[in-house]
């Protein structure tokens, strides 16, 4: 079984500068992702919660235990951290093989698992280079590496993504996808929306400090009653749509343009309005080319979290 | 813990082994091989002159070594232990394996130890054995680089463990070490009375062969104004602060959060 | 040209005919500079000895007021060569500009080398001197203010207090010997001190490098003037050299027997071996073998 997170009233200030405020939360199984601009207090959670910093107020534990200063806990955690540093005077495999000896693994263990961990993340071919003439999506991947490479239960990584180009990206995302097997937990950082998306839909929203929202994505939006959900359609009768479904309480406003065959309907009753439409469109025998929900992504969710 | 420790100092050693500055560092230790080729080519260039080999090893080799490059290279690797991390903004990879925090501390110092000891021994040694080479047979010589190799051996270990902690709590390490090595450390060992033995200097000085005869010896020149200690009270001391100086800096290494900087 | 060469040039606008692309190079290395608290403190203790000399300047034209005080030590206030050369080549003013090289000095490259700074450097109608001449200057600025700056100083004031410009007419070539001298002692520290930034990604490794090299060069002196009693082996010390061009730079007595032409020339190679080093070591791209 994995190790549960429990933040409690957990908080953070670096002298006057306020990183995380009045922050409770419990991470259990599965991929839990952190998404939030620069600065929001992302990394300084991920580094609380590997007890990288001490907290100010409130209590981070893991199955009950308090994580700062319990570095028997990284027999079962895996951190992957944000900045790119390594020790460059060594080959990829030195420096998985020796940070796995520092788990006091026998050295065939250590080969072993360092083998195992070198493929995973496809750096094999590379494996006796220095680390110094690596690209950046091979260092990267080295840092997955080493998150990885004693199999831990739980996998934390702060900004796996940063600074990779597409292919490099769609690669780590298959990593993380892959390495969450039964019972495992990953606890995955990003200030890229879509990266989020891509990975997870579980998600906690954090913003100045603070935790915005947290849950899946769907849920998430749900919880924002102050603003309908937008969905444009776009046919050629656009008007005639319109005029059909104006009158139903489920919408709110209805508008045409900028483009050509395109109406946007307005909502607070979203289930409702999605039953009423296709029904409409069949019942007026409209050609429909196309209907999206503009605003049933992350982006638009944070934007209405955040005020904008 | 022991485990730890170990562990630590196997991986350190592989670092410190394949770094590129532990080979200039190497190249620094060689210069006592370096100095005593020299003087030997030129006393056998002027054979009339005769050359005292036991001499010009006390007052040159262990002063250079005691003086200037047992320092240096204590400042240098002792500030490494923590400073080195927090720069390269490689310390999270020690701190999230399941190694206690001080045995990092305790780890790497004891690495940094074992490559300055062999570094500094190794080319005392030999520089001693290319002055002496004419007196190998005459035991008291013996005894004399026992003594030394045994002040330059706590040397490296009690100033080693003194910047370990300082490189745990200052940002501006080597700076301030600096200032404690040229500065302190050269000045006040040659106070009067008892104010030297505020220096660490004082008691690696005491241990040095020769100390507190009356007949004029080959360390004059160290021996200027040093009021000694006794052998064993000096050892006794400079055990008791590496102790002191490593749980401290173990205790405030596990307290201490650092913050790397983002610029 | 091939474009290797040419660096990145915008070709389609205007650049102007008087570039000084190395100024915000030299503003910022004195800002960053300015931010440690911990080089304010080594500035201000590297002016002491300008003013104690200034002091000096002072009371040399109120000998008679000063006569219980300074019984004995009124020879070492006449306000001449001599005068200047204590100044210049003190151990203590030397030690000091060697601080501030490592505070304000042993990062200028390296951090940039840490950072991979240089090839946004680089990617800038910059050229390699350019860079090379921001990051002296900054240095020379610091050291000019301890050298160039105090020498006119004492040469102002000594004619403030003195009521005449007698300085001036005994000793004409005065400010251009002190301008000589600060240019020398500025040009040097600053090769010096990059050249050895150059050499690492760690600033810390450079400043103990900066130290080392400095104190171990005159230590070598010392080893081998106390067992051959040779003067000649004033040019293993840095530090020495320095003290012996001042003195022949200001029209004093040499500090050792040894021509001064030949510390000068050490001097040169020194330089001219950290010009080598810097070119290899200040380039666009790394090469990784």
């Amino acid at each position: 079984m994995s190790l549960v997170f429990k933040a409690e009233k957990l908080g953070k200030w670096y002298g006057n500068v306020l990183g995380l405020s009045d922050v409770t939360i419990e991470i259990g199984p599965g991929i839990t992702g952190l998404l939030g601009p620069n600065g929001a207090g992302k990394s300084t959670f991920m580094k609380l919660l590997t007890g990288q910093l001490r907290p100010s107020i409130g209590s981070i534990t893991a199955d009950g235990q308090p994580v700062w200063n319990n570095t028997s806990l990284f027999r079962r955690v895996g951190f992957c951290p944000e900045q790119d540093a390594f020790f460059e005077d060594t080959t990829g495999r030195e420096f998985l093989a020796g940070l796995l000896a520092l788990s006091g693994m026998g050295e065939k263990e250590v080969e072993e698992r360092a083998g195992r961990a070198l493929a995973f993340v496809e750096l094999l071919d590379a494996q006796d280079r220095l680390i110094r003439g690596y690209s950046r999506g091979m260092r990267q991947r080295l840092k997955i590496a080493q998150a990885i490479a004693h199999e831990p239960e739980v996998l934390i990584l702060d900004e796996p993504l940063n600074g990779l180009d597409p292919l490099s990206k769609r690669k780590v995302i298959r990593l993380i996808k892959d390495y969450r097997t039964e019972g495992r937990t990953v606890v995955v950082s990003s200030h890229v929306l879509p990266e989020i998306e891509a990975l997870t839909r579980t998600i906690v929203l954090i913003h100045q400090g603070k935790i915005l929202a947290q849950g899946d994505i769907p849920y998430i939006r749900d919880l924002i009653d102050a603003h309908p959900h937008v969905v444009a359609v776009r046919l050629d009768e656009p008007r005639r749509l319109g005029a059909l479904l104006v009158r139903d309480p489920s919408v709110q406003s209805v508008a045409y343009g900028p483009e050509e065959g395109l109406v946007t309907f307005e909502t607070r009753q979203r289930d409702r309005f999605f039953g009423l439409l296709p029904k409409a469109v069949a019942e007026s025998g409209l050609d429909l080319r196309e209907i999206t929900s503009p605003d049933d992504n992350l982006q638009a969710v944070f934007d209405y979290l955040v005020g904008k | 813990m022991a485990g730890g420790v170990f562990r630590v100092l196997s991986f350190t050693g592989r670092l410190v082994r394949r770094a590129r500055r532990t080979k200039v560092f190497a190249f620094l230790c060689l210069l006592p091989v370096i100095l005593a080729l020299i003087v030997r080519a030129k006393a056998l260039a002027s054979p009339g002159r005769g050359l005292d080999g036991l001499a010009i090893f006390g007052n040159i080799i262990v002063a250079f070594g005691l003086q200037f490059l047992i320092l240096i290279l204590a400042l240098f690797f002792g500030t490494s232990v923590v400073s080195e991390e927090v720069e390269g903004k490689t310390l999270t990879y020690w701190t999230t394996r399941p190694v206690p925090k001080p045995a990092v501390v305790l780890g790497k110092y004891a690495a940094f130890v074992a490559v300055l000891l062999v570094l500094v021994l190794a080319s005392t040694a030999v520089a001693f054995l290319i002055l002496n080479l004419d007196r190998l047979d005459y035991g008291p010589a013996w005894s004399f680089l026992g003594k030394s190799l045994a002040a330059l051996s706590l040397g490296v270990v009690c100033y080693t463990a003194f910047f370990t902690l300082v490189g745990t709590v200052l940002k501006k390490s080597v700076l301030f070490g600096f200032f404690f090595s040229f500065g302190w450390e050269n000045i006040v060992q040659y106070f009067p009375g008892s104010t030297q033995k505020f220096t660490v200097m004082h008691y690696l000085k005491s241990l040095l062969p020769g100390v507190g005869e009356t007949s004029p010896n080959v360390l004059q020149f160290l021996m200027f104004r040093l009021d000694p200690s006794p052998a064993w009270a000096a050892v006794l001391t400079l055990l008791v602060l590496t102790a002191v100086f490593l749980a401290l800096a173990c205790w405030l290494f596990g307290r201490k959060e650092y913050l790397f900087d983002e610029g | 040209m091939p474009i290797a060469e040419q660096g990145y040039v915008h070709w389609e606008g205007r650049l102007d005919v008087r570039r000084r692309p190395w100024r915000p190079i030299v503003r910022l290395g004195i800002r960053l500079a300015f931010r440690r608290k911990a080089f304010k403190f080594v500035l201000g203790m590297a002016f002491l000895p300008t003013l104690v000399f200034a002091a000096g300047v002072y009371i040399s034209e109120r000998l008679d007021d000063f006569k219980e005080m300074i019984r004995g030590a009124d020879r070492f206030l006449k306000v001449d060569p001599e005068f200047f050369k204590a100044f210049y080549a003190s151990d203590y003013l030397l030690f000091w500009m060697l601080i501030i090289m490592v505070l304000a000095g042993a990062g200028l490259i390296a951090d940039d080398l840490r950072h991979k700074a240089l090839q946004l450097y680089f990617a800038r109608p910059l050229r390699r001197r350019d860079y090379l001449q921001g990051k002296a200057l900054t240095l020379c600025f610091f050291l000019l203010l301890l050298t160039l700056l105090p020498g006119f100083l004492f040469i102002v004031l000594k004619v403030i207090f003195s009521g005449s410009f007698k300085i001036l007419a005994e000793y004409p070539w005065l400010p251009l010997s002190v301008a000589a001298w600060s240019l020398v002692a500025a040009g040097f520290f600053s090769f010096y001190t990059l050249a050895l930034s150059s050499l690492s990604r760690n600033r810390r490794y450079a400043s103990i490098l900066l130290i080392a090299v400095y104190f171990l060069s005159d230590i070598f002196f010392g080893i081998f003037y106390g067992i051959f009693r040779d003067p000649a082996f004033t040019l293993l010390s840095v530090k020495s050299n320095l003290q012996q061009v001042a003195a022949a730079l200001l029209g004093a007595k040499p500090f050792f027997e040894v021509p001064w032409e030949y510390s000068a020339a050490v001097l040169a190679v020194l330089a001219v071996l950290a010009g080598v080093v810097l070119s290899r070591k200040v380039r666009g791209s790394e090469v990784i073998k």
